[in-house]
């Protein structure tokens, strides 16, 4: 048996970008069906960044990644309001310099620097972006204090959180999407199908006319195909996705071609007391190498912790009884490297391929012996760095010493901000989509979401997924309402 | 192997080899923990994307037969020393699930995998 539905717009996924489409959509009286591949969990109902978050949450369980020498682990949100819902809510506007630099090398039209940003101040706005009124976190004192002794940039990162008066740092609520422009999408008639995954988008030349998805939630497999017809579709399933979905539409005009992510390494550090946050992460940042080395802090579960010491067991494993007295940093770097989404046929993930130049490489080892520096400076009694043969540092001499060893082919790089796999603009030798999102070769398929930023922005992204995905969709209401 | 998986219906390839690794990094880990992890690495690598799990379970049946050949903890020793690229993923892979796994559920546990329990008894 086959369900089928019909509408005007159908929005393929409801994180960042999918979300606020939906909302502005809505708003402006289309008829809108939001799929969702993951389900509708409730903020608060799980523990942030553990295991049973990423068993529910993310895709794969948090298990993915992308090929390479080395391999590099992401991961995706997999749930209604997709990442926003599991990430550090760090809250960054895209780089006056990049926007300039995204609309002349790519040739976007309409993309005033100033009009983007008029765009995150309202989503600013309705996310309450802000700083913690109160209490920090010791891991963020920690990262603070080290970059200040080295008289190091650093800066308090606002975050999309609502606080009581004089709230501490983990008592902040979360304004992830099924808090805001989710509910705003369905009080203004847009509906959400959750556990629906998208498989497969029919066309009819240049036209898509509707939709094969999977019904999750169905007892069986007889019983779980979907249908959807529709006016238009706009894909926005995050940047690994979107592309896969493209492909197997058979659109593929620089569709996964140029991935692009923070690569990011890390190191546990040791301190006398205890400075573990289980369910939160620092807020602060360390921008002295910006934009091309960022510190910041990541999340420090005991079971994560044990992670981090994985790779050199026999001489780290037994601080992994002090977790409590551990935190977890990271050092992120913008990459000249990029990756590829392709999907195989027969094969229902696609593969995931990511190339570091020798700069990126370089940078990795740089960033991580700074970070360690930072710790150190902020009173670290012993440094664990991520990578395989990794000495304890617990001076400059160690920390000399490790620098010499880094090899990133030995360490666990990692990333949680991906783009670029769908690129917009005007150059169509570069760019899969126009300068609105519009699917080359096509009449109505849109991409909006972080596979539209033609490169990673340098800084935290899903600001600037937004402020283009709500450019886009008022540009789309604008067309179809003439 | 350790009762913990021999108890249970057959064991895949990737449990007996977590099983076997766990219980030498970890001695002291009680075999229900032991078996609860081996369970969550399982359920894990069901779950990875198409290509990697292809990958895993292929590693995984490789080792397999190997071990049935030449012995299970002679063919663990060699696939922890052996430097080739793919199959030290493997390993890496078991422990880091499996690590992770056991210090959030008690995140007391020791080094050796002794736990509070263990300690008091
Ligand atoms: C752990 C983590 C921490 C992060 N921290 C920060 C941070 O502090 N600050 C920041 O700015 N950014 C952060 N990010 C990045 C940010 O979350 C993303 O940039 C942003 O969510 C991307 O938005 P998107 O709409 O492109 O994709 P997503 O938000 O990932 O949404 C895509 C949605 O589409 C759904 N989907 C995919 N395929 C299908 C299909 N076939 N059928 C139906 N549905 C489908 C997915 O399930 C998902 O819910 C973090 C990300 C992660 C994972």
């Amino acid at each position: 048996m086959t369900v089928h539905h019909d509408c005007d717009v159908l929005i393929v996924g409801s994180g960042a970008g999918g979300a606020t489409t939906a909302a502005v959509l809505a708003e402006a009286g289309h008829h809108v069906l939001i799929v969702e591949e993951g389900p509708w969990v409730e903020q608060g109902s799980v523990v942030p960044f553990s295991l049973d978050q990423m068993d529910q949450q993310y895709r794969s369980g948090g298990v993915t990644v992308a090929l390479g020498m080395p391999s590099i682990a992401y991961t995706e949100g997999r749930c209604a309001g997709g990442g926003t819902e599991v990430n550090s809510g760090l809250y960054w506007r895209p780089p006056e310099a990049t926007l300039d630099s995204w609309r002349i090398k790519y040739r976007i039209k309409d993309f005033s620097t100033d009009d983007v940003l008029s765009i995150c101040e309202e989503v600013e706005s309705t996310l309450s972006v802000q700083k913690v009124p109160g209490e920090h976190t010791p891991a963020s004192d920690i990262l603070r204090r080290g970059a200040d002794r080295l008289g190091w940039k650093n800066d308090e990162i606002p975050r999309w959180m609502t606080y009581r008066d004089g709230a501490g740092a983990t008592e902040g609520h979360r304004q992830s999407m099924t808090r805001t422009y989710l509910p705003r999408a369905l009080a203004a008639g847009a509906r959400i199908l959750c556990e629906h995954r998208l498989n497969k988008i029919v066309r009819s030349g240049r036209r898509a006319v509707s939709a094969e998805l999977t019904d999750m939630t169905a007892a069986t497999d007889g019983q779980n195909a979907v249908t959807i017809s529709f006016r238009d579709v706009i894909v926005c399933g995050g940047a690994i996705q979107t592309p896969a979905i493209l492909q197997r539409t058979g659109l593929r005009h620089r569709v996964g071609r140029t991935l692009a992510v923070h690569p990011t390494v890390k190191l546990a550090a040791r301190f006398d007391d205890v400075v573990n946050t289980p369910d939160d992460v620092s807020v602060f940042q360390v921008k002295e190498f910006a934009p091309n080395i960022s510190f910041g802090g990541s999340a420090s579960h005991p079971g994560l912790v044990a992670l981090a010491l994985t790779d050199n067991w026999r001489d780290f494993g037994s601080a992994v009884t002090s977790w409590p007295e551990l935190a977890i940093y990271y050092a992120a770097i913008t990459s000249e490297g990029r990756g590829l989404v392709q999907v195989v046929p027969g094969v229902r993930d696609p593969l995931v391929t990511y190339r570091l130049t020798k700069r990126d490489r370089d940078l990795l080892g740089q960033g991580l012996g700074r970070l360690a520096m930072v710790m150190l400076e902020a009173g670290a009694k012993e440094v664990y760095p991520s990578f395989k043969g990794a000495p304890v540092v617990r001076d400059r001499a160690d920390l000399a010493a490790m620098t010499t060893m880094f090899a990133v082919a030995r360490a666990s790089v990692m990333t949680v901000h991906l783009c670029s796999t769908a690129p917009m603009g005007d150059d169509d030798k570069r760019c899969a989509t126009d300068s609105h999102g519009l699917v080359r070769g096509t009449d109505n398929v849109f991409v909006n979401d972080a596979a539209l930023l033609p490169e990673a922005p340098g800084v935290n992204p899903q600001a600037s997924v937004m402020a283009i995905a709500i450019r886009n969709a008022r540009r789309y209401c604008a067309d179809r309402a003439g | 192997m350790s009762d913990s998986v021999t108890t249970q219906r057959v064991p895949s390839s990737v449990a007996r080899f977590a099983d076997g690794l766990l219980a030498v990094d970890l001695p002291r880990l009680p075999d229900s923990n032991r078996c609860d992890a081996v369970a969550f690495i399982e359920r894990r690598i069901r779950v990875l994307p198409s290509i990697t799990r292809f990958g895993v379970q292929a590693i995984a049946a490789g080792v397999h037969a190997a071990g049935v050949t030449l012995g299970h903890a002679r063919v663990r020793r060699v696939v922890l020393k052996l430097p080739l690229p793919l199959l030290t993923e493997y390993p890496r892979l078991i422990r880091s699930l499996g690590y992770a796994y056991i210090w959030e559920t008690w995140p007391d546990t020791d080094v050796d995998g002794g736990t509070v329990e263990g300690r008091a008894a």
